[in-house]
């Protein structure tokens, strides 16, 4: 692929005198990458070519079944252990809090308070809507 | 044979469920599954699991480690050879741990390792073709929860047996956390570190784990509760 990419010469200055040793070069290039190709096409089928990356293979049991950390320690044996222990444990509780709270309470208030203080200023509108109804 | 997720599955059978969720999104296929050209096929003799969203393993009764990447493992050293510590991890080959990947190691401040110690260590590489290395530190440089354990016993037994004990569903140590205290450190290379405050505490300990083997929630949970039972009886 990288060859592919990479700029070319120009014909006609190949074909000028002083460049004839690139000239040979490049062809020989061009003939080894051709000779690769030929020697595995046997080989690769097309199945290969195009296998699309859906699977993803994992040798580990740890991660497929979400295994804990196999290092415990349980009523102050090891307070090293624990305060990292307490750490995850922390962490993950801040994790599922937050999923459950997408608007934290204080930004819902402020808002539901704004809503209450358009609806009495807006009143005239709101008649509108009725009448739209109505109809 | 064709098969379905639940199943008793033997090498050589294959699973179309596995294919057709690949279809439409990523999937993990974990120990025991294979992906040949046309179908998803069992290698090991187990019961096929399936955990939301995509992922698929064999659940296969082994006691012998095959290393693999990420996986926290309890190894002996068992020579110091130059740069490197050779720990014997229960895999086909010993593997190697470097002097350096051990916190505030330097090339000057050597760690105080010996021969004989038990290390926790986490795999770095696990290649078939390879030697496997551990590291006994986190990414960060930290030790964590890895390093030398100093004093405590080391059993074996099934690397089920490690799945079945660490996995976050498990009473056994849900239930033994609140009765004494005890450390303890599962490799998955079937190898379980435990240390207790008196002998008594640390057997207790050993007994239950091994216990739990082939026994459901409900009955693990009667035995650990008995355990206790027995041992207050006996210290007070």
């Amino acid at each position: 692929m990288a060859s592919r990419k990479k700029p070319q010469l120009p014909k006609s200055v190949l074909d000028m005198k002083f460049m004839k040793k690139t000239k040979d070069r490049i062809e020989k290039e061009i003939e080894n990458t051709q000779d690769i190709e030929g020697l595995y096409s046997n080989v690769i089928t097309n199945e290969m070519r195009h296998a699309s990356g859906n699977y993803i293979s994992e040798s580990s049991f740890v991660y497929c079944e979400d295994l804990l950390e196999g290092r415990l320690s349980f009523k102050g044996m090891n307070p090293e252990i624990e305060r990292l222990m307490a750490l995850e444990y922390k962490k993950d509780d801040d994790d599922t809090s937050e999923i459950k709270k997408d608007v934290s309470d204080d930004i819902l208030s402020k808002k539901m308070e704004s809503l209450k203080k358009r609806k009495w200023s807006s009143s005239p509108s709101e008649c509108i809507i009725k009448k739209k109804k109505n109809k | 044979m064709k098969i379905s997720i639940g199943d008793v599955v033997l090498p050589g059978d294959y699973c179309e469920e596995i294919s057709q969720v690949a279809e439409k999104s990523k999937v993990i296929i974990g120990p025991g599954l294979r992906k040949e050209v046309d179908r998803v096929y069992i290698t090991k003799p187990g019961v096929l699991k399936k955990r939301n969203p995509g992922t698929f393993w064999v659940d296969s009764y082994q006691k012998r480690y095959v290393p693999s990447r990420g996986e926290n493992v309890i190894g002996v050293v068992v020579q110091k050879a130059g740069d490197i510590f050779r720990v014997e991890i229960g895999g086909s080959i010993t593997a190697a741990l470097s002097y350096l990947s051990f916190e505030g190691a330097t090339k000057k401040n050597r760690p105080e390792v010996q021969v004989g110690d038990v290390v926790y260590a986490k795999m770095l590489v696990a290649s078939k073709d390879m030697e496997p290395e551990l590291v006994c530190v986190d990414s960060h440089g930290k030790k964590g929860r890895l390093g030398v354990l100093s004093d405590g016993f080391v059993f074996k037994c099934s690397l089920n047996l490690i799945r079945k004990i660490l996995n976050p569903n498990c009473p056994l140590l849900e239930t033994l956390k609140n009765e004494w205290p005890f450390e303890v450190a599962a490799g998955m290379n079937g190898r379980i570190w435990i240390k207790a405050n008196s002998m008594r505490e640390t057997i207790a300990v050993g007994n239950a784990i091994l216990g739990a083997e082939y026994l459901n929630d409900e009955e693990i949970r009667s035995m650990c509760n008995n355990i206790a039972a027995i041992l207050a009886g006996h210290v007070s």
